[in-house]
């Protein structure tokens, strides 16, 4: 190994050199930094989104009433009925792909694009549906409901 | 059973003098004595298609016909039974007709599989007392007496038929008993129908009860074989009305199957199997059948499609309509061959059904509406294709987008809706609904446009940070090359 | 703005003497020769391993290590969070890039024989740092929740399962339960962000602590020539900067990987769907897996898969034990026996995950 001897460079190719480093570095400590920060800042929607299983809470769900859970890309009905009880079917309404709804004056569900009824069984009861809705399982962990698959 | 008890009665007063009445030449010692003493059954017997193929009483009754003697011919040493009871019956009745052997004999081009069927049709089933089902043979064509179908006399042809079968299913006390729910005024309906009308005037030829319901494979009507099963209504009824031949004298068309078979209708019910799409009945009614009246159409069509039969009600179409006498929905979507409904029925060009009142010259005010509520479906339409292409394309590239794909769910819902609304015939609701439609696609579309612009923004991202890194690093190698140059 | 720094540095200086760190690094030089190129993927295996750090931390920011919420989060990570996309994909590169160039360190200090004393310690904690990095790889990939990683962690527990007498309770232990379960999950999740980077910690420190003390070892060959034929460049700043050079480029080619092929997320994790098809582990562990298909359900009295698994177990333990069996290039003599049996190793471990990669 022999030692480096001071030899002179030309003051501003070494300037340049310096400078193009140091530059370049700052850009790519900005191209790095950049994507970071932008990671850390909270999105719009501030939490995960669980529709696939959370559909809310007991509490605040009134009885005789319902509502439609996003459940991955699909849609979810759940209903509270009068007594209490809860019970969750597919939201796509068998006919047309609609999305249905809970309606207390008939006390069934409800599609409106062609006036389709289930029974809160998910049973297609009057109007053009072909075949009944489909049945999730409702779980309720202390306050919170929960939607799955199957039933 | 009835004729059971008399036939016992009989027997038992007027066993005794019959053996003198006995001519030993006829072979059939029983008719011989039976109707020496004037009983009933022998009497009934005289015309009966069996004795007229020489068949004795004790064909079915058992004993020896060859013997004068009472007492000898009807030992039971030599197999006599005397009357029959419950299933006894049938199986009496099957041991002949139910052997294509035997009945060839007689030259009979009866079928023999009736006893199948019976057995397993629901007369043939259900049992109320042990061992003894609801219908033996006997119940429907008579013991003694029985004749042709083909003879008038005969209580199942086609113009006795009805009172026999109502003998027990316009009785509600006795139907209690095997099926509550089943309603017991089918004549009366059927006497108000197109069939019951022509059978009352002595037309054979019109349907009577067995015509749809078959004689002897009975079923229950949800029963998937039940010749009147929601899916096997269709071919019941064009049997006769698909037939040119058969209807001839009637002057009506027989092309409802073949157009039935193809329409929406036929397709979701024959092919699809969807139990609730209306079959032949459902429309024209079954004991009562006629055809709907022109303002009924609505209310029979409404009986399903309710929200288009309700906005049309409270249309000015209604009125319009009923003053023409104008048959409600069929007009514009035809009865038998009824189609799927899509846009282009809507609007004023050629294949349009608004056209064929509204025009540039009559209804001016209906022709402008048709064509600006088509115009608006037909841009919604669009654009939820078009935003649907934006989603693919972003989804194409990789983009998560599942949230402005099920937003997109709602544009669909719209359409749809919109079509519905046009029963309305009411310009503002329905640009209500079209515009929620609009509102929803251009959302997605943003939504979409923006992943692809992500998608690019990425791209560019890289380009920009490999430019940075590759001076970086070429100037980090000169300089590394400096360093040990010097 | 020069003296400030200069201010700075005397007033650290003061207090922790820099001065004698500058001194130790402007000395330590680092030695040139034909194998000099094996030198920086220590280097590369650290800087891949700070970035599984640094994103490692950010995911957790997002991140949720339950049964119901593991994909939905990744999936909210990938679609709702601004850059989450690439920080997730670098990850997962990351992860792979790291396996192989610490595979590609471990086999040149295999060659070049740097084990042999006395830098037996140094390659003691390099093979259990690799080890690890199997158990980060295996226990991450569970993570997201997906169908993929549950099958495979399914299988992988399974085969953990065969070993003998402690088999079976290595298995309830890693999956916290008969069967894969959300248990599972937290473990893993547990093991993956609190256990083996603490354990990793301590070992890295002890390497480069041991690297920085002992100096690079030089190719037995070449160990015994004449100082002066050997020639030598600084660490500092020469070798620093070629390595900071590496860095810069395996970087780019991450931002690359992760942009034009991000990182499948695929579909939920279910317990009652049926496995998918042509199901395979991660690529480090397809030759393992690979053998043990190939295996016979039974070889004499003893189970195929439980053979298999004490195959590897051993050839692993001579592996790592090899500075202490290998006696002769202690003594700076050379032993073919080992290049024979490394070369054979290589060319095993090619051949079955090759072959597994194409079955």
């Amino acid at each position: 190994m022999e030692k480096s001897t001071d030899v002179p460079v030309q003051p501003g190719k070494r300037d340049f050199l310096k400078w193009l480093i140091g530059s370049a570095t700052a850009a790519w400590v900005v191209s790095v930094a950049y994507p970071i920060f932008s990671f850390l800042k909270p999105p719009k929607q501030g939490e995960v989104e669980v529709s696939s299983v959370k559909a809310g809470k007991l509490s605040e769900m009134a009885k005789d009433s319902g509502m439609i859970v996003k459940f991955g890309t699909k849609p979810v009905i759940l209903i509270r009925k009068a007594d209490g009880d809860l019970k969750a079917f597919s939201g796509t309404c068998t006919h047309l792909d609609c999305t249905v709804q809970y309606r207390k004056d008939f006390g069934s569900i409800w599609c409106a694009c062609h006036n389709g009824k289930y029974d809160l069984n998910g049973s297609n009861i009057s109007g053009p549906p072909p075949k009944p809705l489909d049945e999730y399982k409702v779980i309720i962990k202390e306050d919170e409901i929960f939607i799955s698959k199957g039933t | 059973m009835k004729y059971g008890t008399k036939i016992l009665t009989a027997f038992f007063f007027l066993s005794i003098p019959c053996a003198i009445a006995a001519s030993p030449k006829n072979p059939d010692q029983c008719f011989v004595c039976h109707e020496g003493m004037g009983d009933k059954p022998s009497s009934l017997y005289k015309s009966d298609v069996h004795k007229l193929n020489g068949i004795s009483c004790s064909g079915c009754h058992g004993g020896d016909a060859s013997k004068e003697d009472q007492d000898d011919a009807m030992k039971k040493s030599i197999g006599f039974i005397g009357v029959p009871h419950g299933d006894e019956i049938s199986t009496l009745c099957g041991s002949c007709h139910a052997d294509s052997v035997k009945m060839r004999q007689y030259n009979s081009k009866l079928p023999t599989h009736q006893m199948n069927l019976l057995a397993a049709s629901v007369h043939g089933k259900n049992a109320i007392k042990g061992g003894q089902h609801i219908v033996q043979c006997t119940t429907c064509h008579n013991s003694h007496g029985i004749v042709s179908v083909k003879n008038p006399k005969s209580p199942v042809h086609p113009l006795r038929v009805t009172q026999t079968c109502t003998q027990c299913h316009a009785n509600a006390a006795y139907m209690r008993l095997y099926n509550p729910s089943l309603p017991v005024d089918q004549l009366d309906k059927y006497r108000t129908s197109v069939h019951g009308l022509r059978n009352a005037q002595g037309d054979a030829k019109a349907a009577v009860c067995s015509s749809c319901h078959s004689g002897h494979d009975i079923q229950p009507a949800g029963s998937a074989k039940s010749h009147v099963n929601a899916a096997n209504i269709p071919e019941t009824c064009a049997k006769c009305h698909a037939s040119a031949d058969y209807m001839k004298e009637y002057k009506i068309p027989t092309d409802q199957y073949e157009k039935f078979t193809k329409s929406v209708h036929g397709v979701a019910l024959l092919q699809k199997h969807d139990l609730s799409a209306p079959a032949c009945n459902d429309c024209h009614g079954n004991h009562g059948a006629v055809p709907p009246g022109v303002e009924s159409i609505s209310k029979v069509c409404g009986s399903c499609h309710a929200l288009n039969a309700d906005l049309f009600s409270a249309s000015p179409h209604k009125k319009a309509f009923d003053e023409n006498k104008f048959p409600e929905c069929e007009t514009c979507h035809g009865n038998h061959g009824i189609m799927t409904a899509t846009v282009t029925m809507l609007g004023v060009d050629s294949t349009a059904v608004c056209s064929k009142c509204h025009t540039e010259q009559k209804s001016v005010k209906g022709y402008r509406v048709a064509q600006e509520m088509r115009l608006l479906i037909d841009s919604l339409t669009n654009d939820q294709k078009r935003a649907l292409g934006i989603v693919e394309e972003a989804e194409q590239k990789g983009m998560e987008i599942g949230e402005a794909k099920f937003k997109l769910r709602d544009a669909h819902q719209a359409r749809l809706e919109s079509r519905t609304m046009v029963h309305s015939f009411n310009k503002e609701k329905f640009d209500e609904v079209i515009a929620k439609g609009l509102n929803v696609t251009s959302f997605v579309a943003l939504e979409a446009q923006r992943a692809v612009e992500e998608y690019f923004f990425r791209r560019w991202g890289l380009g920009i940070a490999t430019l940075i890194i590759t001076i970086l690093a070429v100037s980090l190698y000169a300089y590394i090359r400096r360093l040990e140059n010097k | 703005m020069r003296s400030l720094s200069k201010k700075l540095y005397d007033w650290i200086n003061d207090r922790v003497h820099l001065d004698d760190l500058v001194e130790f690094m402007g000395k330590k030089y680092v030695p040139i020769n034909s194998h000099s190129v094996w030198y920086y993927f220590g280097g590369i295996s650290l800087f891949l391993f700070i970035i599984q750090v640094i994103t490692g931390i950010l995911l957790l920011l997002y991140y949720k290590g339950s049964e119901d919420l593991a994909f939905e989060s990744i999936h909210f990570i990938m679609a709702k969070v601004q850059f989450g996309w690439l920080i997730r994909s670098i990850h997962s590169w990351a992860a792979n890039l790291f396996i192989l160039a610490a595979f590609i360190h471990m086999f040149s200090v295999y060659f070049t024989k740097a084990y042999r004393k006395p830098r037996e310690i140094t390659w003691l904690t390099g093979m259990v740092m690799l080890l690890l990095g199997f158990g980060f790889g295996f226990s991450g990939y569970l993570l997201p929740w997906n169908e993929l990683a549950f099958f495979a962690t399914k299988v992988g527990t399974d085969i953990a399962g065969v070993v003998p007498v402690i088999g079976k309770p290595i298995l309830v232990f890693l999956r916290g339960g008969e069967d894969v379960t959300g248990a599972t999950l937290s473990r893993f999740f547990g093991l993956h962000v609190a256990v083996f980077p603490g354990i990793f910690t301590v070992l890295l420190a002890t390497h480069l602590l041991l690297v920085q003390r002992q100096g690079m070892s030089e190719p037995l060959e070449l160990a015994n020539n004449p100082a002066h034929v050997r020639k030598t460049m600084p660490f500092f700043p020469n070798f620093l900067l070629r390595d900071l050079l590496f860095w810069l480029i395996v970087l780019n080619i991450l931002a690359i990987l992760a942009v034009f092929f991000p990182w499948e997320l695929g579909k939920k994790a279910d317990a009652f769907a049926s496995a998918p098809a042509g199901i395979k582990p991660e690529w480090y562990f397809l030759f393992m897996f690979q053998t043990l298909k190939y295996i016979p359900a039974h070889v004499l009295f003893i189970d195929g898969e439980v053979l298999g698994v004490l195959l590897f177990g051993i050839g692993g333990l001579l592996w790592i034990l090899v500075p202490f069996w290998d006696k002769k290039s202690s003594r700076g003599e050379r032993n073919l026996i080992v290049n024979y049996f490394g070369i054979g190793v290589v060319i095993y471990m090619l051949l079955l995950t090759i072959l597994g990669w194409l079955t």
